[in-house]
């Protein structure tokens, strides 16, 4: 579904992603891990158009991220959800949810009010769904977030390290209404540094380094094996506790 | 000299020359505030744009009326316009031009900062759910740039009311000018401008409050 083909990123002088090449099929959740400044936020970004790349070339169901007249329906198929929560503040919660499927898909409101409500149940918020965004806590706002994003029915999800600004508690309720979809069969492509959450729903991890993959492997096999036989993602993994 | 002091005291014929008065100050206020607000936002939009010889080509009329003061803005077009060209404009429509275009220059900052105040994750947000550019721009980007100008916009539509009163400089006959004729008529100075004060006030003093009203009610948090 995600062919990303020996692409290079560079803001300025820094090259953030060197020839990186991998493909993405349309099931499963992969987990894509790394040191800070590695490019795994930055290959998310390329892959929804939000950041332009310098050479190689990104294609998302056969359409490529370089022609602009993609952009739409690859942003469609690839819900992107984001480290810090983007709700729009002069909205509810059930604005924010109908927004875009009534502009973009041309869904009535009943419909798009009809399946924001599927999917505040799904992420246990229907009873926020008048509520504004400072009425909400950032996990809460982040479920919502997901929820916004599934509301467009993307056949993938790009998380940015959706938990990483948020304390423990927080987190772990994120994490199980991501669990959660993962066991519906949603397809997330998911920059965390959650391990438990990698080594439960993940089926695949992606470890890059310094904008290159250095591995890319079924989960069991990454720690299991890999973590012993390579010694970067041996270090990686004692760092963070893992 | 019985006839001179009526004439020199104040008439109920007066009050109906003070209301003609605020009506002019009311008109060219109201006349300006409009055309200039119109003259902002365009000028304000082209202002974001990324192209830098683009957003810049607004600051050629933006900063020459930004740093000069408004009298001087409206004799050079009051004295000016007849002498460049055949035109003999009225003095009302020189203050009209003069203030739309003074208000026109300070609005097209007012909504450039409004604009680009509204974080870039916001923007992106909108991207990322598939919206294009004029899309985010209508429906996410507006709506917030709206809730931070109204209040600043209400108190630049303040000093506009105020400046108006320069037009009296040029002849026209609005509340200062009003005033100043009736002042020098009954030799009443402090009860003449003490009126024309309070007039103003009264006009000004509940925008004030609005604009107050309007930042509290449109307070939001990112």
């Amino acid at each position: 579904m995600i062919e990303v083909k020996n692409i290079t990123k560079s803001f300025g002088d820094l090259t953030v992603l060197k020839n990186f090449t991998v493909n993405f099929k349309e099931e499963g959740v992969t987990v894509i891990l790394g040191p800070s400044g590695t490019g795994k936020s930055t290959l998310l970004r390329c892959i929804n158009g939000l950041e332009n790349i310098d050479s190689g070339d990104i294609l998302v169901d056969g359409l490529s991220v370089n022609d602009k007249k993609n952009l739409r329906h690859i942003r469609l198929n690839c819900g992107m959800v984001f480290q810090q929560t983007v709700l729009f503040p002069h909205l509810d919660v059930m604005h924010n949810m109908t927004v875009s499927p009534i502009k973009l898909l041309k869904l009535s409101k009943k419909e798009a009010e009809e399946r924001a409500e599927f999917y505040l149940n799904k992420v246990g918020l229907i009873s926020k769904k008048k509520s504004r965004h400072n009425e909400l806590s950032g996990g809460e706002q982040q479920r919502i977030a997901i929820a916004r994003a599934l509301m467009m029915n993307p056949k993938a999800l790009l998380l940015d390290e959706v938990t990483s600004a948020l304390d423990p508690e927080m987190s772990s309720e994120v994490l199980n209404i991501l669990e959660k979809l993962a066991a519906d069969g949603v397809c997330m492509l998911a920059v965390t540094h959650e391990m438990s959450f990698a080594k439960k729903v993940a089926s695949r991890i992606l470890f890059l380094d310094k904008g290159s993959l250095v591995c890319d492997e079924p989960v069991e096999r990454f720690f299991r094996e890999t973590r012993n036989e390579n010694e970067r993602i041996s270090r990686f993994l004692n760092f963070i506790g893992e | 000299m019985q006839a001179f002091e009526k004439y020199r005291s104040l008439r109920l014929l007066d009050s109906l020359q003070f209301l003609r008065g605020i009506g002019v100050t009311l008109e060219v206020t109201l006349l300006s505030i409009a055309i200039g607000t119109f003259i902002g936002i365009i000028l304000g939009i082209i202002r974001c744009s990324k192209n830098k010889a683009v957003s810049s080509l607004p600051l050629i009329y933006i900063e020459p009326l930004r740093n000069s003061p408004l009298v001087t803005q409206l004799f050079l077009v009051y004295y000016g316009i007849p002498m460049i060209t055949n035109w003999m404009p009225s003095a009302f429509t020189c203050a009209v031009l003069t203030l739309s275009l003074n208000t026109g220059a300070f609005f097209a900052v007012l909504v450039n900062n409004s604009i680009k105040a509204i974080p870039q994750g916001q923007w992106e947000a909108g991207y990322a759910l598939g919206h294009g550019k004029t899309s985010v721009f209508i429906h996410f980007i507006v709506p917030q740039a709206f809730r931070l100008l109204i209040p600043q916009a209400v108190t630049l539509y303040i000093g506009q009311l105020q400046c108006s009163s320069y037009v009296a400089l040029i002849s026209l006959i609005d509340l200062t000018k009003t005033g100043e004729t009736i002042s020098l008529r009954t030799m009443m100075p402090f009860v003449c401008w003490g009126i024309v004060f309070a007039l103003y006030f009264i006009i000004s003093f509940p925008l004030s409050k609005l604009a107050q009203y309007l930042e509290k009610k449109n307070e939001f948090a990112y």
